[in-house]
């Protein structure tokens, strides 16, 4: 076929500003990703909670309005407390509180999996093809290109948890028939979206860095399961034989007979290091804290008699990670993943 | 002026990738030559604002290099040296999004992905994974991306490494094209000489960071006054028999031969010995500088 089939026209388009330039990247990837038939059902699936959630707030509605679409379901709520369905209302918040924590507790590890599936190729491809003197010679900056590729996992993230917790939100206002709604539960729609971006932002971060590390996407994954499995493995291990440390320690004490506050009790009434080795812990810690869940556990577990009252409150029957040190490892994670990619992925100011 | 360098120097190190370097380019097609590790590439990064250099200033398409990166690289189409790819892409794709990239809405870049690739005589492939592509199919592949936003400058760096004949004609003729009908100004930086020579008129030539020679082809390519290129009729064998015997140097070259004359001979003495054998002259005239001769003077002299 002859070369000059159609001759060269010159263009007399308009070129945008830079400002929105990274948008192209994040385009880019999200379309390259689309591509992967196991990330469109690992999308399906992780909308499946959102469905879960936005039934709860909705039934929730319809139940403080006494409405006579879900009577014939009364019987099967035999497990909320008495009290609680004689006045939805007043447990309204503590009911949303624990639906959104539930849900993002499950989005939490199905973001994982679309990080799995999404973020290894990310760098480690255009280092492997070479492409960063494509990107760096035309007008982006190199902080441009890290915003784009950042922006790919944020819109998957964002899309399993921001987009369906305001979507849910929507439904169960519009379900409830009452304004007021709106003043009490829109500090928590603020902590979900706040979170979802927290997830996104921090194992974006994360996960760039890793990719940027190899030129072996397959190598990233693996990483990547490290990070996400391997830690939460170890920190289950080390927690584990304290556990066993303590009990052994409880039976020793208990044989010498002494009375009294023992010292494994005052150990168990300290702040626990270990969940801080995993990953998904800490990110479950902050976001507890972020979306008051321990408070709403507080306030429904007193409707149980004492016995009940610990396992009503599992979260909170331990000595907890201070949510302030969670939130400092994955800040000094952050720190970390920027080094990385500030090192990793250099310019091209020098040589060949 | 297409680009101007004002005393820039640029350092790795110990390493001088730009010694002191002056320049001052006319728009058109401009050959930028150099050995290996002469600084062609970091000259090529500087003009698109991607190095710091150590010293001095410059402008390209009339805008500071030093403060409007991002404005030069919207005007300059560029084609690396090295293969590299957007990886998982299809060509039109590949071609799109480096417009895209470069500011043009997602509609103008496909549609002018598609009149690029078509021009790059791509239209069959843009379809298949870049991935699959020959060398040849990746270097025009390389130009389609570099002219989708219509440049008004394009910088090819080494286009035609490692292709066969046929691809590389194509290469040429496509760089030749753009720059002699369609007025695009076009930097060609590569050490084969006869590829410099078919597509640029304006040359520049580095060794060790520091210019040799710069100007216009023809200019350098020196008029020679004793040695001539001369065909004649007859045998021409005999013909450079007889002038040996004058006093002058003959080679042949094919169908020609070229005679350097003694000192102080003029080209009398070429018309005189073929009058005595009766031989009829075809073609004289003075030799010229090749741009090969011309590249290893100046790399001799430096």
């Amino acid at each position: 076929m002859p070369v000059f089939d159609q001759g060269y026209q010159h263009w007399s388009g308009t070129l945008s500003g830079h400002a929105w330039r990274w948008l192209a990247i994040t385009r880019h990837g999200i379309r390259v990703a689309l591509g992967n038939r196991w990330l469109k059902l690992a999308l399906f699936v992780a909308w499946l909670p959102a469905i879960a959630l936005a039934a709860v707030v909705c039934f929730w509605g319809l139940l403080e309005q006494q409405s006579a679409l879900i009577q014939s379901l009364l019987p099967m709520l035999g497990f909320l407390d008495r009290e609680m369905l004689l006045d939805p209302r007043a447990y309204r918040m503590e009911v949303w509180t624990l639906s959104y924590g539930y849900f993002m507790l499950t989005e939490l590890r199905l973001a994982m999996v679309l990080i799995l599936l999404v973020g290894p190729n990310l760098i480690s491809q255009d280092l492997r093809y070479n492409a960063l003197p494509l990107y760096l010679s035309r007008p982006l900056r190199r902080i441009d290109y890290f915003l784009g590729k950042w922006g790919v996992i944020v819109s998957f993230v964002g899309a399993v948890t921001v987009l369906p917790a305001i979507a849910a939100y929507v439904l169960g206002i519009l379900f409830s028939l009452d304004v007021a709604i709106i003043k009490q539960t829109f500090p928590l729609l603020l902590a979900s979206v706040c979170y979802g971006l927290i997830i996104a932002g921090s194992a974006g971060t994360l996960i760039l860095a890793l990719s940027a590390l190899s030129r072996s996407s397959r190598y990233v994954a693996m990483f990547w399961l490290a990070v996400w499995i391997g830690s939460g493995v170890v920190s289950g291990v080390l927690l584990g034989i304290e556990h066993e440390a303590r009990r052994h320690a409880s039976r020793r004490l208990e044989r010498g007979g002494s009375g009294g506050v023992t010292a494994p009790d005052v150990e168990s009434t300290r702040a626990d290091w270990r969940p801080l080795v995993s990953y998904t812990a800490n990110l479950a810690r902050v976001g507890e804290e972020m979306l008051g869940t321990p408070e709403a556990w507080d306030k429904l577990a007193k409707l149980r008699p004492g016995a009940e009252r610990d396992m009503t409150r599992p979260r909170t029957s331990s000595a907890p990670t201070p949510w302030t040190w969670s939130a400092g490892v994955l800040a000094a994670l952050f720190g970390l993943s920027v080094w990385i990619l500030h090192r990793s992925v250099k310019s091209l100011d020098r040589l060949k | 002026m297409l680009f101007q360098f004002s005393n820039i120097t640029k350092t790795y190190g110990d390493v001088t990738a730009l010694d002191h370097l002056n320049l001052d380019v006319p728009e058109g097609a401009i050959g930028l030559l150099g050995p290996n590790g002469s600084g062609k590439t970091t000259m090529i990064r500087t003009l698109l604002g991607l190095v710091s250099v150590n010293e001095g200033s410059g402008r390209v398409l009339g805008k500071d290099f030093r403060r409007q990166q991002l404005e030069i690289r919207r005007d300059v189409g560029f084609a690396p040296e090295d293969e590299c790819l957007f990886p998982h892409t299809v060509g039109v794709e590949f071609v799109a999004y480096a417009g895209e990239l470069t500011g043009m809405r997602r509609t103008d870049a496909l549609q002018r992905a598609h009149e690029t690739l078509d021009y790059v005589g791509l239209g069959e492939a843009r379809y298949r994974k870049v991935e699959s592509y020959s060398t040849g199919m990746k270097q025009r592949l390389k130009l389609a991306s570099a002219v989708v936003h219509d440049p008004k400058l394009l910088i090819l760096d080494e286009p035609t490494n490692g292709m066969d004949p046929a691809g590389r004609q194509q290469i040429l003729e496509l760089a030749r094209d753009l720059t002699m009908n369609k007025g695009m100004s076009l930097l060609f930086s590569s050490h084969l000489l006869p590829d410099v020579e078919a597509v640029c008129s304006y040359v520049i030539v580095l060794a060790g960071g520091k210019l040799l020679a710069q100007g216009e082809i023809a200019e350098l390519k020196q008029v020679h006054r004793h040695a001539f290129e001369v065909r004649v009729k007859g045998d021409l064998a005999l013909f450079a028999a007889r002038l040996e015997r004058a006093g002058c140097a003959v080679s042949e070259w094919g169908e020609i031969l070229k005679v350097v004359l003694p000192a102080e001979a003029s080209p009398q003495l070429i018309w005189a010995a073929a009058a005595d054998a009766g031989e009829q002259i075809r073609h004289l005239r003075p030799q010229r500088s090749t741009l090969e001769e011309v590249f290893l003077s100046s790399l001799e002299q430096a």
